[in-house]
């Protein structure tokens, strides 16, 4: 009996197949071959599982898999010693490398020794040979390229690029589709007023010029034309008027710097604190730039995952005077030239150090979340700086007077919880003062202290 | 006259057609209108200022001088304090002038193995008491939080978030209270913290010697917890923990 085979209502082909016996062997014998492949695979990662431990353990203080750090970088380290002729040798090296050099067993041993002569290896005689095996198994196993951190960062500038690229693109655009809107509109009209000068039957004595037409078309619409330029006038007034607040507001200031870092991925990701790199900030009234030194006491180590910032770090290497291939400093250094964000006018003393150390402020709260900003520092707007957490509602445009004094006429100071020595002294030269006229002024408006009443608002304090 | 006028006023309809084009797009790149540019640029000198141009004049023979400049040779920071306090702030062990020229900055951390070996045995500067205690070691907090917490971890186990992400795979072990580190003296904490130690960098110039030393109590705080006072007796010795250090080798070439 035959079955009558459901109608495929697309006609495609049915995707259904008839396996036969012979077939479902087959197909049993490759999955399980497979599975034992994967068997044996996992059992060799799982012995390479304790090597990757004891080399964490034991071997990253001075050496890195692909890169050469305080020791030589350990990739194929195994193999090279095998080319040496000298394979099995690298284990007794690993467990005591100054007693295998004494022993006059190995050339390489002492080849080694005297090319890295800047550092001596750790002996480690409680390793047995199958750990150290184990090791060297592990660190083979580590294929250059392999690496998937840091990409994902890596893409996120390249995408930021191509962003860049389509504005630009779409700049251009524009540009070119205004000017043939203004070559088809005079063109038509060109061709307008010649039709116009043909079929006129007025002498040639009374053509009009371009300028009287217009003059007479306006009067012919006065009304329409006197409302439009009312409001053309108006809103010229107003937008000069407008720039002219604008003059001295520094918000949205974005200076270009020379090398692209991105406080996202060190605040952010690898939670740097900011007082690690802007060290003086608790100490003097500049914030610091941190010197090239501070960048390599990581960076040293770090050349950069993904190639944006590796050239990027290559800037820092050529600053510091770094050779990365030598592990040595060359002494050729040139400086980094950065742009200067924050400018504060010769004439305004501001000081950090009262700021974040006395007043106990966040940086965050003037100079916006760090660990958000992928780009180049910002000057904050208000408005952003209005959503950080803790801050006080401002309406002055960021790093003007206004927003100064805004600030320090209604933040309120913690005087009496006997933490801040700062404040502390001010409230006893307060107590102490003959009937406590302002002392009690302070308290009786029922709204705390406020930094403007601890003389927050004296023009001295700022300009001197 | 009539023409003039016209032509005047077409002048002014380009004028005002051109600011209002030029408003419409800002450069992140400029800082905007400034009221009375000299003011802001003034000739004294401050941080952070390139003086190769000034108001439009250029001096070459200044650009890139004044800006961030090294400690004049040989000098200590001034902080206020008695002479005791005045004598934390003397070079430990490896006088910085013989750091070579250009690497002022840079050549902290060529570890000079004389001296390391000097720094066993030597005991914290700053003593910790009953008193001073909770001072100490609130003040290290703060500066741990900024300073090492972003490697090393809050606890000090080493899982700090730098090392955690992935980003210094390098690190190694970074665990405080690993048997090599617990055995250290105050003197070879100093001296690691201060001109650095295998992958860690130099904090001498992140740190002042009184703040490292304040270090120094809080992490060992970590190591011992409540119960440390500000005296431990590490095992340290010149034969016994850096074994790499105390190799007869090594002794040699740190003569060399």
């Amino acid at each position: 009996m035959r079955f009558k085979q459901p109608k495929n209502k697309m006609n495609l082909p049915s995707i259904y197949m008839k396996i036969t016996n012979y077939q479902l062997i087959k197909y049993f014998s490759i999955v399980f071959i497979c599975l034992a492949i994967l068997g044996v695979g996992t059992s060799s990662s799982v012995f390479a599982q304790t090597g990757e431990e004891l080399f964490n353990q034991r071997c990253t203080q001075c050496h890195q898999i692909h890169v050469d750090g305080t020791g030589p970088k350990l990739y194929e380290a195994q193999k090279r010693w095998t080319d040496a002729g000298e394979g099995e040798l690298i284990i007794e090296w690993v467990q005591n490398n100054s007693a295998l050099r004494a022993s006059g067993k190995s050339k390489r041993a002492n080849k080694i020794f005297t090319d890295w002569k800047g550092s001596v290896m750790n002996t480690f005689t409680d390793l047995s040979k199958d750990q150290v095996k184990s090791i060297l198994t592990y660190v083979d196993s580590q294929k250059p390229g392999g690496d998937a951190k840091g990409k994902d960062g890596a893409a996120a500038v390249a995408d930021g690029e191509e962003a860049k690229d389509k504005e630009e693109g779409s700049g251009w655009l524009w540009y070119i589709l205004g000017t043939i809107f203004i070559t088809v509109i005079l063109s038509v009209s060109g061709v307008r007023r010649q039709l116009k000068i043909v079929t006129s039957e007025s002498p040639q004595q009374e053509r009009l010029t371009y300028f009287e037409e217009f003059r007479e078309w306006c009067w012919k619409y006065r009304k329409y034309v006197g409302i439009v330029s009312l409001v053309l006038v108006l809103s010229v007034l107003v937008t000069l008027f407008k720039t002219l607040g604008n003059i001295n507001v520094m918000e949205g200031y974005q200076p270009s710097q020379p090398i692209a870092f991105p406080h996202s991925v060190h605040a952010g990701i690898n939670g740097i604190d900011c007082k690690y790199c802007h060290s003086s900030v608790t100490k003097s009234k500049s914030a610091g730039i941190p010197s090239v030194n501070v960048c390599m006491n990581c960076h040293k180590h770090i050349s950069g995952a993904g190639k944006p910032y590796e050239a990027e770090v290559k800037k820092i290497y050529a600053a510091a005077g770094w050779d990365p291939g030598a592990k040595a400093y060359t002494n050729k250094t040139s400086p980094i030239v950065w742009n200067k964000v924050h400018v504060l006018p010769d004439h305004v003393y501001f000081n950090h150090s009262q700021h974040v150390v006395a007043g106990g402020l966040d940086c965050k709260q003037c100079h916006g979340d760090m660990t958000k900003m992928k780009e180049a520092v910002k000057v904050q707007s208000t408005a952003e700086l209005n959503e950080v957490e803790g801050n006080l509602k401002l309406s002055k445009p960021t790093l003007t007077m206004g927003w100064c004094i805004e600030c320090h006429g209604k933040y309120q100071i913690n005087l009496g919880d006997g933490k801040n020595k700062y404040y502390e002294e001010i409230h006893a030269r307060l107590k102490k003062e003959k009937g406590q006229k302002t002392y009690k002024r302070h308290l009786n408006d029922n709204k705390g202290v406020s930094v403007a009443e601890l003389g927050g608002w004296e023009c001295a304090k700022c300009h001197y | 006259m009539y023409k003039l006028w016209n032509k005047i006023n077409i002048l002014f309809a380009i004028g005002v057609i051109a600011t209002l084009g030029s408003c419409g797009k800002s450069d992140p790149d400029s800082p905007g209108l400034e009221y009375m540019p000299d003011m802001y640029r003034s000739p004294a000198i401050e941080a952070y200022v390139d003086y190769g141009e000034i108001r439009g004049r250029e001096r070459t023979e200044l650009k890139s001088k004044l800006s961030a400049m090294i400690p004049p040779k040989n000098t200590i920071p001034y902080i206020k304090g008695d002479s005791a306090k005045i004598r934390l702030m003397m070079p430990f062990l490896k006088p910085t002038s013989s750091m070579r020229e250009t690497h002022g900055l840079f050549d902290w951390d060529v570890t000079n193995e004389d001296t390391y070996l000097a720094a066993i045995g030597i005991d914290n500067a700053i003593k910790m008491t009953t008193k001073n205690k909770t001072e100490l070691l609130e003040r290290g907090k703060t500066l741990y939080s900024s300073m090492c917490q972003h490697c090393h971890g809050e606890a000090g186990d080493g899982n700090g978030p730098m090392v955690v992400s992935g980003a210094y795979k390098s690190a190694g072990n970074l665990n405080y209270k690993d048997e090599a580190k617990m055995a250290l003296s105050d003197g070879q904490m100093f001296y690691s913290i201060s001109y650095g130690k295998n992958n860690m960098g130099a904090h001498a110039p992140l740190l002042s010697k009184e703040e490292i030393w304040v270090l120094v109590h809080y992490v060992r705080s970590l190591q011992y917890g409540d119960s440390y006072n500000g005296t431990v007796k590490p095992t340290a010795s010149v034969e016994s923990v850096p074994k790499a250090v105390a190799t007869k080798d090594t002794k040699k070439k740190g003569k060399k």
